[in-house]
C-alpha cells in the first residue's frame, strides 16, 4: 500500500500578524512549523504503515527552506520526502495548489490513499483537500475522525458532522482530510531524528511534473484577496464582588439572564 | 469583626496551596508601599500579629495565619520601572510583590508595560529592550506565584539547574520592617564583614548594626532552609528566602536573561533507576560513556520514577484530561527529561546525536525518547512534567472526601552530587519498608527530588509524616538542606530541627528579633515563637 500525505508550512503562531499595506502575512521572525492539522494526517499514515505496512510519501510545495519541515515529517515516521518548488508554483490560491499537487502526486506514480489535515491553520480555507481529490478525480471524504477498516480496495472511516458521526465507505484509491479527534501525535525520537538528518528530500520543479503553466501560481489563481483582516475577539470580563452571598446572588443573576437570552 | 463572619467572607485567605488552613481576625490589600506601612505601623501599636500573603501557591504554609491581621500583596501588581546597564548589557525590571509571574512572562515576551506611572529612566530603557529577546529565568511549576512569594521563599524550579534559584537573578529590594521604617537594599550596597558583622542604614537613617550567626549552611546547589548565612555575604541574601519574617518586601528588582535561538528538550526513557541516574552523571559530565564528549549544558535536567510513570499510564486510561500525552509504552521503566538551549541550531543536532550514543552505550535506547525543538512541542513535554504533580494532587483531593485531615505529603529536600544514589535508595526503601504508595520526581540535575506520599488513610498519612522526619535527619547528616525551594514556612519547622541545633536555631531567632523585636511578622514560621517558650 502506498499513502501520501500533504504537508504544509505555516506561521507557527496563533497570533497571526497581517501586513496592512500589502495585506499579506508577516512570516518574518515567526518560525514556520507543520500545519497543526497535517501531524494528525503524519501520524494516521504512520499508524496505518505500523498495522498494515506501507510505503508513506509525504509532499509539499513551498519555499526550498520546508525540506527541512520534511525532514521533520520523517522523523516523525513517514518514509519519503517529496518538495515541489519552483517560482512558478508561487502565488497560488487553492485551485493552482491543488492542480500543481496532483501534478506532484502524478509525478510520484501508483497510490492507494491520500491523506490531508482538515485545513491549514495560516488560510483556513478547508479547501485544499477535497479540490485535489477532484483534479485527480478519485473519492474523497473529510473530517474524518476514525479510520475503521481498510480493505483491498475501499474503506471504512467515521466522518464528524455537525449532528454526531458519520460511518462511511469510500472506494480507493481515495483522499481523505482527517481531524484532530482522529490520533495524538507523537514526538520523534532521537533515533528516528538521526534517520531524518540523513535522508534526501525529492526536489521537483515545473520541469519535472508536466504541467500547464498557466494552472500554476498566481497565474493559475482565479481567487482575489479584496480585503484581509485579524478577527476581533470580544471578550467582556466581568469582576463578581462583594461577600460570599452576594457574589452568589450576582452569578445566579446572570446564569439566569444568559439562560433567558438563549431561549 | 467577629471570627465567623471574617471566615465567611475571607475564609479563602485563612489557608494557601500547602491545605493547611490557620486563623485570623482582620485583613488589608494595600495597593503602595505607603498603605503597607500605614498597616504595618497600626499594627506594631497594638502589638498585633501580622502574616504577609502573595498569591497563596506556597507548598509550606507560609502564607497561613495562625492569628491577628493579614497583609495580603496581590493588589500590587504593577511592573514599577525598568532599568539597562549599557556597560554591562544587562537588563533589570522593578515589579510590586503582588505581581505574578505568569503576568510577568507575559509583559516580557510581548515587550510591553504599561509605563503610564514610570520615571524617565524607567520609559528609556525600554528601548533597549528591543534589540534581544529576554526571559526571567525562574520558573517554579506554578506560575500563578507571585514574585513577592519567589522572593520570599527562594523559589527556583526546573530551570536552576543551568540558572540557579531567584537569589541569583534579584538585585534590589525594598523592606518594610516592624517599625515601619523601609530599607531599599540593592544587590553589592551592604557586604558582611570576614568575621561577619553588617550594618544596614534604613530610609529613615536608622542605623541596624549586627553580627550574623555561625551555622554553616548544607554545600549543596539548592537551599531555603532558614536564613542564608556566610561571611562576606551580600546582605540582601539574608531577606531573600526569609519566608516574610524578617520584613514585607514591597518592590523588588530582578535581572532578566538573554533567550537562546534554540531551546530544545527530551524525555528519554530508561530501562532501569540506575541507567537513569548514570544518564543524570553523564549529562553532568560527571562520567564518559563509550568516550563521547557530551557538551551539553542544559536549564533543567528532571526524573520521573517507575511509579510515577506508571500512575500517569494509568490516569490516561481513565481521565480525559491526560489523554493529550503520547502512550508511555509499558517497556519504559523511569524516565529523565532535559532542556537544552543552544546558540545555533546545528549544535543542537550534534548534541542530539551525541545523547543517542550515550543512552545506548548505558543499555537504554535512543529510540526510547521523545525529542522536541518547537515552542509547540515543547510544550507538549512541558505538559508532560506538570502532569505529574497534578495527577497527585487530583488524587489526593479524592483521598480527601473520605478523610478531611488528610494532606499531600511531598518532600523538597537535596544533597550533594556524591550522594545522589544513597538519597534514592533511602527514599525507596523507606517507602518500601513501610508499604505506601508514593512518586518520585523532579529537579534530579540538582540533587533534588520531590517524593509524594499518597496516604490511603489516616494511618499512612501520619506513617508518611514519621518517615519524612527520619529522611531529614538522614538527609541532614548527608549535608543535604530540608527544603530547597519551597522554603521551611509552617510545616517544615520540626525538618529544620534536624538540620540545625538548638543554639543554631537560636541565632537565627536572635537575627529576626534584631529586624522584629516584638516578633510580629510570620510567627511560627522557620522556628517557633518566644511564647513557646523559645
Amino acid at each position: 500500500m502506498r499513502i501520501i500525505v500533504c504537508i504544509k508550512q505555516v506561521p507557527g503562531t496563533n497570533e497571526v500578524k497581517i501586513d496592512t499595506a500589502t495585506n499579506t502575512i508577516i512570516r518574518e521572525n515567526v518560525p514556520a512549523i507543520i500545519n497543526p492539522f497535517d501531524t494528525y494526517a503524519i501520524e494516521e499514515a504512520v499508524r496505518i504503515k505500523e498495522r498494515a505496512g506501507a510505503e508513506v510519501f509525504g509532499l509539499s510545495m513551498g519555499i526550498p527552506a520546508a525540506s527541512e519541515m520534511l525532514k521533520e515529517a520523517i522523523s516523525l515516521g513517514i518514509d519519503k520526502g517529496v518538495l515541489m518548488t519552483d517560482r512558478k508554483f508561487a502565488g497560488a490560491d487553492t485551485l493552482a495548489t491543488s492542480y500543481a499537487l496532483s501534478r506532484g502526486i502524478e509525478k510520484i506514480g501508483e497510490y492507494d490513499l491520500i491523506i490531508c489535515g482538515k485545513q491549514a491553520t495560516d488560510g483556513d480555507t478547508a479547501q485544499v483537500g477535497p479540490s485535489l481529490a477532484r483534479t485527480l478525480g478519485i473519492a474523497y471524504a473529510t473530517d474524518i475522525s476514525k479510520i475503521i477498516e481498510i480493505k483491498s480496495n475501499k474503506m471504512c472511516c467515521l466522518k464528524i458532522t455537525d449532528d454526531g458521526y458519520e460511518e462511511i465507505e469510500i472506494n480507493l484509491p481515495a483522499l481523505i482530510t482527517v481531524v484532530k479527534e482522529i490520533n495524538m501525535p507523537g514526538l520523534p525520537s532521537i533515533k528516528s531524528m538521526k534517520k531524518a538528518k540523513n535522508s534526501k528530500i525529492e526536489i521537483l520543479t515545473f520541469e519535472d511534473i508536466n504541467a500547464d503553466e498557466d494552472r500554476l501560481g498566481l497565474k493559475g489563481s482565479p481567487t482575489q484577496v479584496r480585503k484581509t483582516f485579524v478577527p476581533v475577539h470580544e471578550a467582556n470580563n466581568e469582576m463578581i464582588e462583594g461577600t460570599l452571598e452576594e457574589k452568589t446572588e450576582k452569578l445566579s443573576d446572570i446564569l439566569l439572564k444568559l439562560r433567558t437570552e438563549v431561549k | 469583626m467577629d471570627n465567623n463572619t471574617f471566615i465567611k467572607m475571607y475564609g479563602e485567605y485563612l489557608r494557601d496551596e500547602s491545605r493547611l488552613v490557620g486563623n485570623a481576625e482582620s485583613i488589608v490589600f494595600p495597593k503602595s508601599e505607603a498603605e503597607i506601612i500605614s498597616s504595618v505601623k497600626e499594627m506594631s501599636r497594638k502589638n498585633i500579629q501580622i502574616t504577609t500573603q502573595g498569591a497563596r501557591t506556597g507548598l509550606a504554609a507560609s502564607a497561613v495565619p495562625y492569628k491577628g491581621h493579614i497583609i495580603n500583596l496581590s493588589k500590587m501588581n504593577k511592573v514599577t520601572g525598568a532599568r539597562y546597564d549599557e556597560k554591562m548589557d544587562r537588563f533589570f525590571i522593578t515589579v510590586q510583590p503582588g505581581v505574578l509571574l505568569s503576568e510577568l512572562r507575559k509583559y516580557i515576551s510581548n515587550k510591553s508595560f504599561n509605563a503610564n506611572d514610570w520615571d524617565e529612566q524607567s520609559v528609556n530603557a525600554l528601548k533597549y529592550m528591543e534589540k534581544n529577546q529576554w526571559f526571567y529565568s525562574t520558573d517554579p511549576t506554578e506560575t500563578s506565584a507571585s514574585m513577592g512569594g519567589i522572593a520570599s521563599c527562594n523559589a527556583s524550579g526546573a530551570k536552576s539547574y543551568r540558572y540557579g534559584s531567584a537569589r541569583d537573578h534579584i538585585t534590589g529590594l525594598r523592606v518594610v520592617l516592624a517599625d515601619g521604617d523601609v530599607l531599599d537594599i540593592k544587590r553589592g550596597q551592604y557586604i558582611a564583614s570576614r568575621d561577619s558583622k553588617f550594618r544596614l542604614v534604613t530610609e529613615g537613617g536608622r542605623e541596624i548594626i549586627g553580627q550574623l550567626p555561625k551555622y554553616k549552611m548544607p554545600d549543596v546547589k539548592k537551599n531555603t532552609s532558614g536564613y542564608y548565612n556566610m561571611p562576606e555575604m551580600d546582605m540582601i541574601d539574608l531577606f531573600i528566602g526569609s519566608d516574610g519574617t524578617l520584613g514585607i518586601i514591597s518592590e523588588i528588582e530582578v535581572e532578566l536573561n538573554k533567550a537562546q535561538k534554540a531551546d530544545w528538550g527530551a524525555t528519554i526513557f530508561m530501562p532501569d533507576e540506575d541507567k537513569s541516574v548514570d544518564l543524570v552523571r553523564a549529562i553532568r559530565h560527571e562520567i564518559t560513556v563509550d568516550n563521547i564528549n557530551l557538551k551539553l549544558n542544559p536549564s533543567a535536567i528532571e526524573f520521573f520514577s517507575h511509579n510515577a510513570l506508571c500512575m500517569l499510564r494509568e490516569q490516561q486510561k481513565t481521565n480525559a484530561a491526560f489523554s493529550n500525552i503520547q502512550e508511555i509504552k509499558e517497556s519504559y521503566h523511569t524516565a529523565v527529561y532535559i532542556e537544552v538551549e543552544s546558540d545555533s541550531d546545528d549544535v543542537v543536532w550534534t548534541e542530539i546525536e551525541k545523547l543517542g550514543d550515550v543512552i545506548n552505550g548505558l543499555g537504554g535506547d535512543e529510540d526510547d525518547s521523545w525529542v522536541a525543538y518547537n515552542p509547540a512541542n515543547l510544550e507538549k513535554l512541558h505538559y508532560f512534567r506538570h502532569a505529574c504533580p497534578e495527577c497527585v494532587n487530583m488524587q489526593i483531593d479524592n483521598i480527601k472526601k473520605t478523610d478531611s485531615r488528610i494532606t499531600k505529603l511531598g518532600t523538597d529536600m537535596s544533597v550533594p552530587d556524591n550522594k545522589l544514589k544513597a538519597a534514592m535508595k533511602m527514599y525507596n526503601e523507606g517507602i518500601g519498608e513501610n508499604h505506601l504508595t508514593a512518586v518520585i520526581f523532579g529537579h534530579i540535575g540538582n540533587n533534588h527530588l520531590h517524593v509524594n506520599i499518597i496516604p490511603q488513610n489516616m494511618y499512612e498519612y501520619e506513617k508518611g509524616k514519621s518517615l519524612f522526619l527520619i529522611w531529614a535527619e538522614k538527609i541532614a547528616a548527608m549535608g543535604g538542606a530540608v527544603s530547597a525551594e519551597h522554603g521551611v514556612g509552617k510545616l517544615k519547622v520540626p525538618f529544620l530541627k534536624k538540620m540545625y541545633n538548638e543554639e543554631e536555631l537560636n541565632e537565627m531567632r536572635k537575627l529576626k528579633k534584631l529586624f522584629d523585636p516584638a516578633q510580629i511578622f510570620n510567627r511560627g514560621t522557620i522556628f517557633e515563637f518566644e511564647e513557646d517558650g523559645k
